[in-house]
């Protein structure tokens, strides 16, 4: 399952830590973002996933041993881990608590406020970012002041929170296992989560067998978005991944409520009994629930653009209507399966290709390490242009499996009767 | 610029809601070409970037979801209240076939969609760490990989579903031209721009796969689509879109 808090808070408060934190940065030279990042950041106007959220009201969730969920749990209440945050001055984090003690019950209330419906994240007032070590930073905290405007401020924002939230969230983490493992157990796709468990581990683990070249500090790079649901500890908005069965379950919690108009998702929630499952996650999966059920379209995103015949829509209908409908529809089948199968084989080539990738650099790194250090230098550049043939070599040998993949799959096709799809 | 081109035009086929949910490749490259951005400005925009993805995949997800158990409560009733009537199903199920097509489409543009985001993010790292001389894009991509929208398993399983639901209701060719048309004809209109996204789509693969000027052991092998080349030649018939 997948949750993503959705917040709101007051732009009023975020100002004024705003100016706050300004004036705490030491000051040195403030180059200006470049055009380019400027112009990125503004185009980002129609976007408004891109801003970040207001600091304190963001809920992750970071699932270490249970599978499945990648983020942070983040809760307005709990600001202790905060000060451990070795990443910013005290200074920051001072302020942050402040932020904090303050905003809980208005997270609350904001989070009330927020549309269910609503598929993109609450952004508002961003926060300047709180890197003092780099000079970008500084000019942007000068230049942002509103999330609309972009500017390179809310690209520091979101990058500093998920920092934030992470060194936190692991304190957190340790003390809620029990909760969010069974959360996990309920809500995680069957397929996903095994991969997930295992792989968690790998993503906490900082990177230090990677060379990085660059002098800048360890920048975690975190995943952005939350794979689990869980029972918030204030009023989380998490977003929340669906699954059929769930789904069932809601259908059938609906239907005993005497159906999609009389059910309440007061109701629906009590009779389904799922952890972490949240009233706003039933809300908004109800509203979806009715406008299928009670305006049933055609298709999913049923746009006017499309149910409108252009003129040179029924021009190319009328060549597709020559070849009669149900041909047209096998056609489109036929191109979409076509389709379908190529993404999966190319999906799996380029997991298997960094899957090889990973190994590659983990074994030259080991081999790396076990050199001598003072030619250290001279084995790098003479173990990646090794790693490189390796990795050349690997592709190949993916090349002729693929080549050997794709005619089983296309065996089996031509077996298949051509039915009249 | 292969890729960008290529993404551009997918995004312009593609459904009208989905446009802005796209990688923004071209723009990212220009940044990275001025003085490329600091790492942590850089992640973090990609980051964002991922947000995105996520928010609309896991929406659309569960869309779909909805939506198939819809289609087949649907299904199921006209077989109750059909029963032996063979004549009234046959009726009736030209209009919930072109619906399954429709939605066996839209859920593989979204599979298509989280793909070529991921293919984008995936170059894009390749040339910020060109430019750069970093090695970013390992660590970064290992993390992509567990994102929710690179996680298409489940709506994977639905598509072929699906499939096989077609080929159980829909097995023999029946003349069915008649009482077909008319519901046929108003939503072909829906079914045309899946059927536009999904040849763009179809023909962007090939495209990308046909080897690049920057070959590597992180390149993907030329894609091999000797039946589609069949089917996508008779759609050139059929479909506006020019084809090279």
């Amino acid at each position: 399952m997948e949750a993503r808090p959705v917040q709101r808070s007051g732009s009023r408060d975020l100002s004024s830590n705003n100016l706050a934190r300004t004036s705490s940065i030491p000051s040195s030279s403030t180059p200006k973002p470049s055009a380019a990042e400027d112009v990125f950041m503004r185009s980002e106007n129609n976007n408004t996933q891109l801003m970040s959220r207001p600091l304190g009201q963001t809920y992750h969730l970071l699932s270490s041993s249970n599978g499945g969920a990648v983020g942070h749990i983040c809760s307005s209440s709990s600001s202790s881990g905060f000060s451990t945050n070795l990443h910013y001055s005290s200074v920051v984090s001072h302020e942050k608590q402040q932020h904090y003690t303050g905003n809980s019950s208005n997270a609350a209330a904001a989070a009330l406020q927020t549309s269910s419906n609503d598929s993109s994240w609450c952004h508002h007032d961003s926060l300047p970012g709180e890197f003092l070590d780099f000079p970008e930073t500084h000019a942007a905290i000068q230049n942002s002041s509103h999330v609309e405007d972009g500017g390179i401020g809310a690209a520091f924002d979101d990058i500093q929170k998920r920092s934030d939230w992470h060194d936190w969230a692991d304190h957190l983490i340790t003390d809620e296992d029990p909760l969010l493992s069974t959360n996990w157990n309920d809500l995680l796709l069957e397929t996903s989560s095994n991969s997930d468990s295992k792989d968690q581990k790998s993503l906490q683990i900082p990177q230090p067998q990677i060379v990085q070249q660059q002098p800048s500090p360890s920048v975690e790079l975190r995943p952005v978005s939350t794979t689990s649901s869980n029972s918030n500890n204030g009023t989380g908005k998490a977003r929340m991944r669906w699954t059929p069965e769930l789904h069932e379950a809601f259908v059938e919690a609906v239907n005993s409520l005497g159906g999609g108009e009389r059910a309440t998702p007061k109701g629906v929630l009590k009779i389904m009994k799922v952890e972490g499952l949240t009233i706003y996650h039933v809300k908004s999966h109800l509203q979806k629930y009715r406008t299928a059920r009670y305006r049933p379209e055609p298709s999913e995103t049923g746009s006017p653009e499309k149910k409108l015949t252009p003129l040179e829509h029924i021009t190319s209908l009328d060549l597709k209507g020559g070849i009669g409908i149900t041909e047209a529809l096998r056609l489109q089948m036929e191109v979409q399966k076509q389709l379908h199968e190529q993404l999966e084989i190319q999906r799996n080539l380029q997991l298997r290709i960094e899957e090889q990738g990973k190994y590659l650099q983990m074994m030259f790194e080991k081999q790396n390490s076990g050199l001598t250090k003072g030619t250290a230098s001279t084995s790098d550049s003479a173990a990646k242009s090794e790693q490189e043939d390796k990795k050349t070599a690997v592709s190949k040998e993916l090349v002729a499996e693929e080549t050997r993949v794709s005619e089983e799959l296309e065996s089996p096709r031509a077996k298949r009767p051509k039915t009249d799809n | 610029m292969k890729f960008g081109k290529r993404i551009k035009e997918q995004i312009q086929e593609s459904l009208p809601e989905w446009r802005d949910k796209f990688l923004r490749y071209k723009e990212l490259k220009n940044l990275i070409s001025s003085p490329a951005p600091a790492e942590s400005i850089f992640v973090g925009l990609l980051n964002a970037e991922i947000d995105k993805f996520n928010a609309f995949f896991v929406e659309q997800e569960e869309d779909f979801i909805i939506h198939h158990k819809e289609l087949q409560y649907r299904i199921q009733r006209l077989v109750e209240k059909c029963g032996d009537n063979e004549e009234m199903f046959r009726l009736e199920i030209g209009e919930i076939r072109k619906d399954i097509v429709n939605f066996h489409g839209e859920m593989v543009l979204l599979v298509n969609y989280s793909n070529i985001n991921y293919t984008g993010l995936a170059k894009i790292l390749k040339k910020y760490d060109k430019r750069r001389g970093g090695g970013i894009r390992s660590p970064f991509i290992q993390k992509v990989l567990h994102q929710p929208f690179f996680k298409t398993d489940l709506v994977s399983r639905l598509v072929r579903e699906w499939e096989t639901t077609m080929d159980a209701v829909f097995p023999a060719k029946v003349a069915e031209e008649g009482y077909e048309r008319s519901a046929a004809v108003t939503s072909a209109a829906a079914g045309e721009g899946i059927f536009r996204n999904t040849v763009a789509a179809l023909l962007t693969m090939r495209e990308m796969r046909r080897g690049s000027s920057t070959y590597s052991a992180f390149s993907l092998p030329p894609l091999n689509l000797s039946d589609s080349d069949l089917v996508l030649r008779s759609v050139h018939l059929s479909s506006p879109i020019p084809i090279p």
